[in-house]
């Protein structure tokens, strides 16, 4: 009884807690969400204020729609859309496979390029992009959409570190198990750990879809035609620090950008549960 | 005398990541270095001119020292906190409670919306003068005469704040390494009649030292990386209070058309980052453990 | 082994001589028209469509005769100018169906980043919109085309465009910028604001001691801000300022500062910090949160401030928030000289690199010139350079009230402007953020007025012998 209640007030505590912490986090999303329901004239007139002194849903919304120069929002929604689901899905398969060999096969310079990798995330992008730029020009690709999703297409160095770890975390008796067992080593990767690094590869890919969904700086400098832009480069061309802002189109269209990437992650963050961890294999 | 047993198939693994790495990084790389020497302004021929640039930020240029100073105050604040305060979150979320998924979904919004302009209004309308935290602070009868984020002494405490609020993705690479620990050595714990302090010390820390290790690297990466936080809150301001090296780095490149310069700062902030991580690596030994035994 | 890391090596400094070499098309400062260097771009204008021309020099241009052009442009804007400057190329394109555009329009943020990578590997769009502040280093840079064979033809036509304005796009005796548009320094006020505080309207005779009793008054009648301004945010406040003492910033070497006094720049950051002590300008803090919330909130247009220094488009712009704001001429320094000038609002500039440069100019002056194109425009980027432009858009009737007082300002500042300053020398934004340093040290009690002065030239002057 005694032990029932004080789990129940345990309870109360942790949801009250997690409840205020939650609140702390969401303001500026439920703030942009109001925003941009707000009036242009009185968008800026109480800051603070969740409630439209004037709402104008209608005209933000249509408004942002229209998009620039005569291409509309949706076209850029279709481009981020494309370019984040082939860049998500190609950067986590090559980051799993480069992962795999890093960890568990025993090979020539694995340490070399291992420091290759820690090397690449070392690099301000900001002097990089010159350089790949004229590499990009070279070969014809400037203005592709191939410039947006080949970058990712390689792998990136943060999902080859983070699955490098969590591979590391498996026993290699599995591995050996399961080449007596007949399998080689796609076999064992794809059978035997990927399973188990699920929670891993599902991260990687909720990560990997935020990034390439916002990935801002070298898209801007790499892409010309506004018909190919993505979501974050449009949004860019909405304002002008000198002149007259739609700030209500803005908003109205940023709410729309960010309502994906939550999307996905709450499909995706149910997979995050227990159960398929190594128990049954380990024994 | 080695064998490398699984050359062929590594190699084939690794090949994509490869081709992108010789492409996209390592001629970036080596032209960027060698922008370095030079005088290179963006628009000029570029002419070999040696050490200079790297003798101009260590000798000439006291804001190379601002900016140096602040991303070190920055990382060597922000790391552990951040950590920490995601740790705390990830195991408190790895319970069993409802609503869990509304919760990490709300933990993680704030790294979604990173630097975009609705968070650099928000952020700095509460830390403002007029703002919740300054009220908050006048009802514990501390009075300011500047907003905190407009205070050279304090402004660096509002960017670190942010960086500690946007704890999502840490804790997530928290949470999704707690799932991977086999409910089966808690289990045998329980049997063993072991107390939650002797299983949390003995069984989850040592389980999540590979991601503790991963997390600490990265956001020591990053956190000298850090551009986004002070380039839309504080635009390095007030008084360079929040400079940071690389957003002083992306000023000369493309504002004062000083592209070479800034490739040599690039190289120094590289060769820092470098030397913690590598003394992290080598540290990894005594206290990261990993189920496939220590590297070589 | 060691072998295969020779070849790797070899394989990959074989790569970045390529690229660097590539990377260089766009320089070579002075040679003219050949820049033998851009091979690689040459072979990418093609992307065009194969549209590309190979006019002859001489050429009538914009004759309609013509082959078919790709004419690349960018520009940087908002949602409003993206959409219009759209449909001035379409209605170009229906005028002269040889001649299409490959737009790139981009947003304020990052717009420079890209030309600069664009310049740095010899691809810069053939028509760029150009600010003030970047004009000369890319000028200095061999960047941009000499523009003057096309105003001394006719192809430009410049008539009626003031011949100092003009001149603000002439860099080292070439014209690489086509100016636009002009702007003046104003100060904007808030009527209701002043009438509250029970002050009289400035005229354009009114001196700097006037404003600190405006400040004052508004202060302590209002307990509101008399002006909320950033007046060190770069150095143009500071420049009219400097002018009045009659001297100028920079050095007509532009290798240092122009004024050789400290006291001229130590009572400028004296002035504004007993104006802020005083809480009746906003001070570094307050000022800061003012800009987070864009023009359209700001204390003025939202009767909180009674003034501001702006350019002469302030009150057009804010119109739709608030349609009552006001402007005259900034204060005046008493026994001082005329500080005003007509500064250039923005430019179109023709890359060095460009093969379609006759068109390129045909286009700028219908840009210019033509009453069709600025029915489109509308004023959007400033007050049009072309006085009969802007007496064509008041007679059309379309104009708002504000923007008539836009272009009525830029006649009334004309009277008031003394010497048009030479444009600006290279390292403008490194010198202004030094400005901006010293001042605030000074603001925040950290250092003296006369200190942070002498820093402020030691500084700027490291900055500007580096730079010219």
């Amino acid at each position: 009884m005694g032990m029932h209640a004080k789990r129940n007030l345990n309870s109360v505590i942790f949801h009250v807690g997690a409840c205020l912490l939650g609140l702390l986090m969401i303001y500026p999303l439920v703030w942009l969400l109001a925003s941009s329901f707000k009036s242009n004239a009185t968008m800026f007139h109480n800051t603070y204020s969740l409630i439209p002194e004037e709402w104008d849903i209608a005209t933000n919304f249509k408004s942002g729609f229209e998009g620039i120069g005569g291409v509309k929002f949706i076209t850029f929604f279709i481009n981020s859309t494309i370019v984040t689901i082939v860049g998500m899905v190609g950067c986590v398969g090559t980051s799993l496979l480069a992962a795999y060999a890093f960890s568990r096969l025993d090979f020539k310079f694995s340490n070399f390029w291992f420091g290759c990798v820690m090397m690449t995330m070392m690099i301000p992008a900001q002097v990089m992009v010159v350089p790949q730029y004229i590499i990009l020009k070279k070969v014809g690709l400037i203005d592709t959409r191939a410039a947006l999703v080949l970058p990712w297409f390689f792998g990136g160095a943060f999902f080859i570190f983070l699955m490098v770890q969590f591979f590391r975390g498996i026993p290699k008796e599995l591995d050996e198990a399961a080449a007596i067992d007949g399998c080689n080593k796609f076999q064992i990767l794809f059978k035997i750990l990927v399973p188990i690094v699920r929670p891993s590869i599902i991260t990687s890919s909720i990560f990997a879809f935020y990034w390439i969904w916002q990935d801002f700086f070298q898209p801007l400098i790499f892409m010309n035609s506004t018909r190919k832009f993505t979501i974050p480069l449009a949004l860019n061309m909405y304002l002008d620090p000198n002149s007259y802002n739609n700030y209500g189109g803005l908003f109205a269209m940023s709410v729309i950008s960010v309502l994906p990437i939550i999307i996905f992650f709450i499909i995706f963050q149910r997979y995050l549960v227990d159960g398929i961890a190594m128990d049954g294999i380990k024994g | 005398m080695k064998l490398y047993k699984d050359n062929k198939v590594a190699y084939v693994l690794l090949a994509p990541w490869l081709i992108g790495f010789f492409g996209m990084w390592l001629i970036p790389m080596f032209i960027s270095i060698y922008y370095s020497f030079t005088d290179f302004n963006l628009l000029n021929t570029p002419s070999f001119i040696g050490l200079a640039n790297y003798m101009r930020a260590f000798t000439q240029d006291k804001m190379f020292y601002q900016a140096m100073k602040v991303t070190f105050s920055y990382v060597l604040i922000l790391v552990p906190l951040r950590l920490a305060f995601a740790l705390f979150v990830a195991m408190l979320l790895n319970k069993k409670h409802k609503c869990l998924g509304l919760y990490r979904t709300l933990y993680y919004v704030p790294s979604i919306i990173g630097g975009s302009i609705a968070v650099s209004v928000v952020w700095k309308q509460i830390f403002g003068n007029k703002g919740v935290v300054m009220s908050i602070l006048e009802v514990f009868g501390i009075h300011q005469k500047m907003s905190l984020v407009g205070n050279p002494k304090t402004a660096l405490w509002v960017i670190v704040l942010m960086g500690v609020w946007q704890f999502g993705s840490s804790m997530l690479i928290f949470l999704s390494a707690l799932k991977q620990i086999p409910g089966s050595l808690y289990e045998s714990a329980k049997v063993d009649g072991a107390n939650g302090w002797v299983t949390f010390s003995r069984i989850t820390i040592p389980m999540l030292t590979p991601t503790i290790f991963f997390n600490l690297i990265l956001q020591i990466i990053n956190g000298f990386r850090v551009f986004t936080e002070s380039y839309v809150i504080t635009d390095g301001g007030p008084l360079d209070s929040t400079l940071s090296y690389v957003l002083y780095l992306y000023r000369r490149a493309f504002n004062y058309f000083d592209m070479g310069y800034s490739c040599a700062l690039a190289w120094i902030l590289v060769a820092v980052i470098a030397v913690f991580t590598v003394v992290l690596f080598k540290t990894q030994n005594n206290w990261v453990y990993y189920e496939t035994g220590g590297d070589e | 082994m060691k072998k295969n890391w020779k070849r790797l090596t070899a394989i990959t400094m074989a790569g970045i001589m390529a690229c660097t070499a590539a990377g260089c098309g766009s320089g070579s400062s002075g040679e003219s028209q050949s820049t033998g260097a851009a091979g690689g771009t040459q072979a990418q204008t093609t992307a065009a469509g194969g549209a590309e021309t190979t006019q002859a020099a001489a050429g009538a241009p914009s004759s309609g005769s013509g082959e078919n052009v790709t004419i690349k442009i960018t520009w940087w804007g908002g949602q409003g100018r993206h959409d219009y400057t759209q449909k001035l190329l379409d209605a170009y394109t229906e005028l002269h169906p040889n001649v299409t555009f490959e737009a790139m329009p981009a947003g304020w943020d990052g717009y420079f980043e890209k030309l600069s990578t664009q310049a740095a590997s010899g691809s810069m769009p053939d028509i760029v919109q150009m600010d003030y502040l970047y004009i000369t280093t890319y000028a200095k840079n061999g960047s941009l085309a000499d523009l003057q064979p096309y105003m001394d033809n006719g192809t430009i036509d410049v008539s009626n465009v003031d011949p100092n304005l003009l001149n603000t796009g002439k860099i080292d005796g070439k014209m690489v910028g086509a100016v636009l548009s002009t702007s003046a320094l104003v100060t904007g006020y808030n009527p209701s604001v002043l009438a509250e505080a029970n002050y009289a309207e400035p005229g354009t005779d009114w001196t700097w001691d006037d404003f600190k009793t405006m400040c004052q008054t508004v202060k302590d009648k209002t307990g509101k801000l008399g002006t909320a301004v950033g007046p060190v945010d770069d150095t143009n406040i500071f420049h009219y300022w400097v002018r009045e003492h009659g001297e100028s910033l920079f050095s007509e070497d532009k290798k240092s500062l122009g004024y050789k006094d400290d006291a001229i720049c130590a009572d400028y950051f004296d002035m504004w910090k007993e104006l802020m002590d005083g809480g009746m300008a906003a001070n570094p803090d307050e000022y800061a949160q003012i800009q987070t919330l864009g023009q359209e909130a700001g204390p003025v247009v939202t009767g909180d401030a009674a003034s501001i220094f702006e350019w002469n488009n302030y009150t057009s712009k804010v119109a739709a928030v608030n349609d009552t704001l006001k402007m005259t001429t900034p204060p005046m320094l008493e026994g001082g000289s005329k500080g005003l000038w007509l500064k250039p609002g923005m430019f179109f500039s023709v890359a060095e690199t460009s093969k379609v440069k006759d068109e390129a100019a045909a286009f700028i002056d219908w840009f210019i010139n033509s009453e069709e194109a600025n029915d489109i425009i509308m004023a959007e980027r400033g007050t049009p350079v072309s006085s009969k432009i802007r007496e064509y858009l008041v007679g059309t009737g379309t104009m708002s009230a504000q923007q008539q007082d836009m272009f009525d300002y830029v006649d009334a500042a004309a009277e008031l402007s003394g010497s048009t300053p030479a444009p600006d020398p290279v390292g403008m934004s490194e010198v202004n953020e030094a400005f901006k340093n010293a001042a605030y040290s000074v603001f925040y009690g950290q250092a003296t007025s006369a200190e942070a002065a002498a820093a402020f030239r030691a500084e700027a002057d490291a900055i500007l012998a580096r730079n010219n």
